[in-house]
């Protein structure tokens, strides 16, 4: 006999479900109809080269901007999206933001996912007036320059978050933060987070691991004699995943706690992990988990199925690309048609976004006139589950003496 | 035997002489973790120097694409069991593929540059390992991986570390490597004309040595050392194309501190790098600059080896 309720409890799930794989994104003014006209420049800069691809946050920008461009554009306008690939190497860095900014005469530069670029740019941003709403940054001077705002956290706030995920729920005394001796990444966001461990009466360590060298053996080792009780693991995936795989040889899984910044938030890492890390490794992840649902998480999966490479990388700075390029658009949606040419205009009305929400982020998105700007500094901690994550603490803020400015302009912008 | 223990007394003190240095105060099981572990990474730079002398040795050529055959090797062995092939089979296949590119480059392309310098050699074989790696970045795209081998499983405890059956399996086959390898050369028939080619290519063709035969086989012999070492090298460092391919630039330093003649010493020396680069580790002031430690190691053996020598690099005074 059929129960009627789990009946009808499936037809409204497959409905859904149903309704889910079939939803038309939703972009801009959702007029349906294509752009036409001349084009508003926009810029973009990625760097994809070794050491890693940060291209997702440009592409899924270029899908959305896409999307825009088949309903009405800006005011009937079209984006010509026009994006530079750094290779990180810092001359062609500031080769691409002078052919962006100076031949190509773009207004805004928008989901840029770069180390190397925002260090060499930030001072031509500034100089140039124009304002980068970046998605993929890591380096200090992306979040303390007054001309840069980024979506994704970056490596500070996320360690930051996973070292006080483990003092606050798992009871962490001494945290060591495996960082990399990459200028302003890994002094600056383990520095930080030593901080942290400091301002709760503490112990903090940091252990940087030069990525020229092949053998993470010997920082695993000398984390070790650190003394302390959790390592806190700041590294990019591939690194990460090879000092896990040494943690593992040396059956170290049990023997400390486990966290790690957002760079394991990654789909492919529980299986490049394998079943020992189960249940073990807690990341911090820098946006909302991409099966959290809600309008936005639901749109980006819309607009990337629609506008990008069936191949295209669906993960954090994907969704931080998404929202980048949708807090542009409302903006410039917002300004007068005939300044959507005016850099300075352009600039100003970045400049003066003051809470944007979206389900992607815990908290909200604004700029303000500022030497620094890190408006998301709330996460998400998830634990690594069979072949995926398991969110084990929703939306929580950071807390941290780093944040006490930021915290303080938010005050001062009224929204806190 | 006389050379190798003075080898063997030089580089032990040198070790010796850093642990005590930089491990004064710390517990004797730490800086004994650091040199067990230095131990796996050395054995790896002394394997690839170990095919990096004996191909120079045979062919005159200083192949700068040792890393990245070992690389394409061992990314080929884990896509091959990614997609479900049983793992023996899977790192054979790497393997030969390793062996296959090795042969191809030493058939192919090597002979058409047989009268040419050394350095013109090294710099072709340098390009040919710019077109793997770019080829291996065009296929395998930037996502986390890992390689595993089952003697992961299995440990001993030496020094208060565990190490594996896969740590001791290396640096049991690089001895066996040197000992085979030793030999091969001084006993057998291919051995003599590989020395034969190494001395002076012209007279030995000139007596009969079949030049291709010979050339071929030290190229399969060294192609299959890269691609052990590229799976080793995935399975305990970091399987990344980049990070293998560029593995080459150590071992290279242990083939020099062997003289590029004495598989020994490469032996030796390759282990005594590792050793050193890890124990840096321990200092504040030097771990930083832990990745040059090999290459500051050859400056000093080829400055100690040089004495009174012009250095050439048709190797000529």
């Amino acid at each position: 006999m059929t129960n009627p309720i789990l009946l009808a409890a499936g037809t409204i799930t497959l409905a859904l479900i149903g309704s889910t794989a079939l939803a038309a994104p939703v972009c801009g003014a959702g007029t349906g109809q294509p752009a036409t006209g001349v084009p508003v420049k926009v810029g973009g800069i990625h760097g994809n080269a070794a050491p890693g691809d940060f291209s997702s946050s440009t592409t899924a920008a270029r899908a959305y901007f896409d999307c825009v461009n088949a309903n009405g554009g800006l005011n009937g306008r079209p984006i010509a999206y026009l994006v530079e690939n750094d290779q990180w190497n810092p001359e062609l860095a500031a080769q691409a933001a002078s052919k962006l900014l100076t031949d190509d005469k773009v207004v805004a530069m928008v989901g840029n996912g770069s180390f190397v670029e925002m260090a060499v740019n930030a001072p031509t941003y500034k100089a140039e007036g124009i304002m980068a709403m970046a998605a993929g940054c890591a380096v200090s001077e992306c979040f303390e320059s007054p001309n840069i705002v980024s979506t994704n956290q970056g490596p500070l706030p996320s360690t930051i978050g996973a070292a006080q995920y483990m003092v606050e729920e798992k009871a962490a005394q001494h945290a060591v933060c495996i960082g990399l001796t990459i200028p302003n990444v890994g002094n600056w966001s383990c520095g930080a987070m030593e901080e942290y461990m400091a301002s709760k009466g503490l112990t903090g360590s940091s252990v940087l691991l030069n990525p020229a060298s092949p053998d993470v053996n010997s920082g695993l080792l000398e984390a070790v004699a650190t003394g302390a009780d959790t390592m806190v693991v700041n590294l990019p995936a591939g690194l990460a995943i090879a000092f896990l795989k040494a943690a593992e040889e040396q059956g170290l899984g049990d023997a400390y706690q486990w966290a790690s910044s957002t760079p394991l938030y990654d789909r492919t890492v529980p299986a490049a992990l394998g079943p020992y890390w189960d249940g073990k490794m807690f990341i911090n992840a820098e946006l909302t988990p991409w099966d959290k649902g809600g309008p936005d998480a639901t749109n980006w999966l819309a607009v990337m199925d629609a506008h990008a490479p069936a191949g295209a990388p669906r993960d954090t700075f994907s969704q931080s690309g998404y929202l980048a390029a949708r807090y542009f658009v409302e903006t410039a949606l917002k300004l007068d048609p005939a300044q959507l040419d005016d850099r300075a205009a352009v600039t100003a009305a970045i400049t003066a976004i003051n809470g944007y929400t979206s389900d992607l982020t815990c908290g909200p998105y604004y700029v303000g006139t500022a030497d620094r700007h890190m408006p998301n500094h709330a996460g998400t901690m998830v634990v690594v589950k069979g072949d995926g994550f398991e969110t084990v603490r929703d939306c929580y803020e950071y807390d941290s003496p780093y944040f006490a400015p930021i915290l303080e302009q938010e005050a001062a912008l009224g929204l806190r | 035997m006389r050379d190798l223990l003075q080898s063997l007394a030089l580089w032990g003190a040198a070790c010796l002489g850093l642990a005590v240095w930089l491990g004064w105060g710390k517990p004797v099981p730490v800086v004994g973790m650091f040199v067990v572990s230095g131990l796996a990474v050395g054995s790896l730079y002394a394997l690839g120097g170990i095919g990096l002398v004996l191909l120079y040795r045979a062919t005159g050529v200083l192949n700068l694409a040792a890393g990245a055959i070992g690389m394409a090797g061992v990314m080929l062995a884990w896509q091959l069991v990614q997609w479900g092939l049983p793992a023996p089979l899977a790192w054979a296949l790497g393997l030969g593929l390793s062996v296959a590119l090795a042969v191809g480059y030493g058939r192919g392309i090597a002979p058409r540059m047989e009268w040419r310098e050394p350095v013109v050699k090294a710099v072709a074989s340098l390009g040919f390992a710019l077109v793997l790696l770019g080829a291996a970045s065009f296929l395998w795209s930037d996502d986390p991986r890992k390689f595993e081998l089952p003697t992961d499983k299995t440990a001993v405890m030496i020094l208060g570390l565990r190490v594996t059956l896969t740590r001791l399996l290396v640096i049991g086959f690089a001895i066996l490597a040197v000992v085979l390898i030793t030999l091969g050369l001084n006993r057998t028939r291919i051995g003599l004309q590989m020395r034969a080619l190494a001395g002076n290519r012209r007279l030995s063709a000139l007596i009969g040595v079949q030049v291709a035969r010979v050339e071929t086989v030290a190229w399969a012999l060294s192609g299959l050392l890269f691609g052990f070492t590229g799976l080793m090298f995935g399975d305990l460092v970091r399987l990344e194309p980049a990070v293998i391919t560029f593995l080459v630039i150590p071992c290279i330093a242990a083939a020099i501190a062997g003289r590029m003649q004495s598989l020994p010493d490469v032996l030796l020396g390759g282990l005594a790098m590792g050793v050193i680069e890890s124990l840096l580790t321990l200092s504040d002031l030097f771990k930083t600059i832990r990745p040059v430690a090999p290459f500051v190691i050859a400056v000093l053996v080829l400055v100690a080896m040089n004495r009174g020598r012009r250095l050439t690099f048709a190797g000529e005074d």
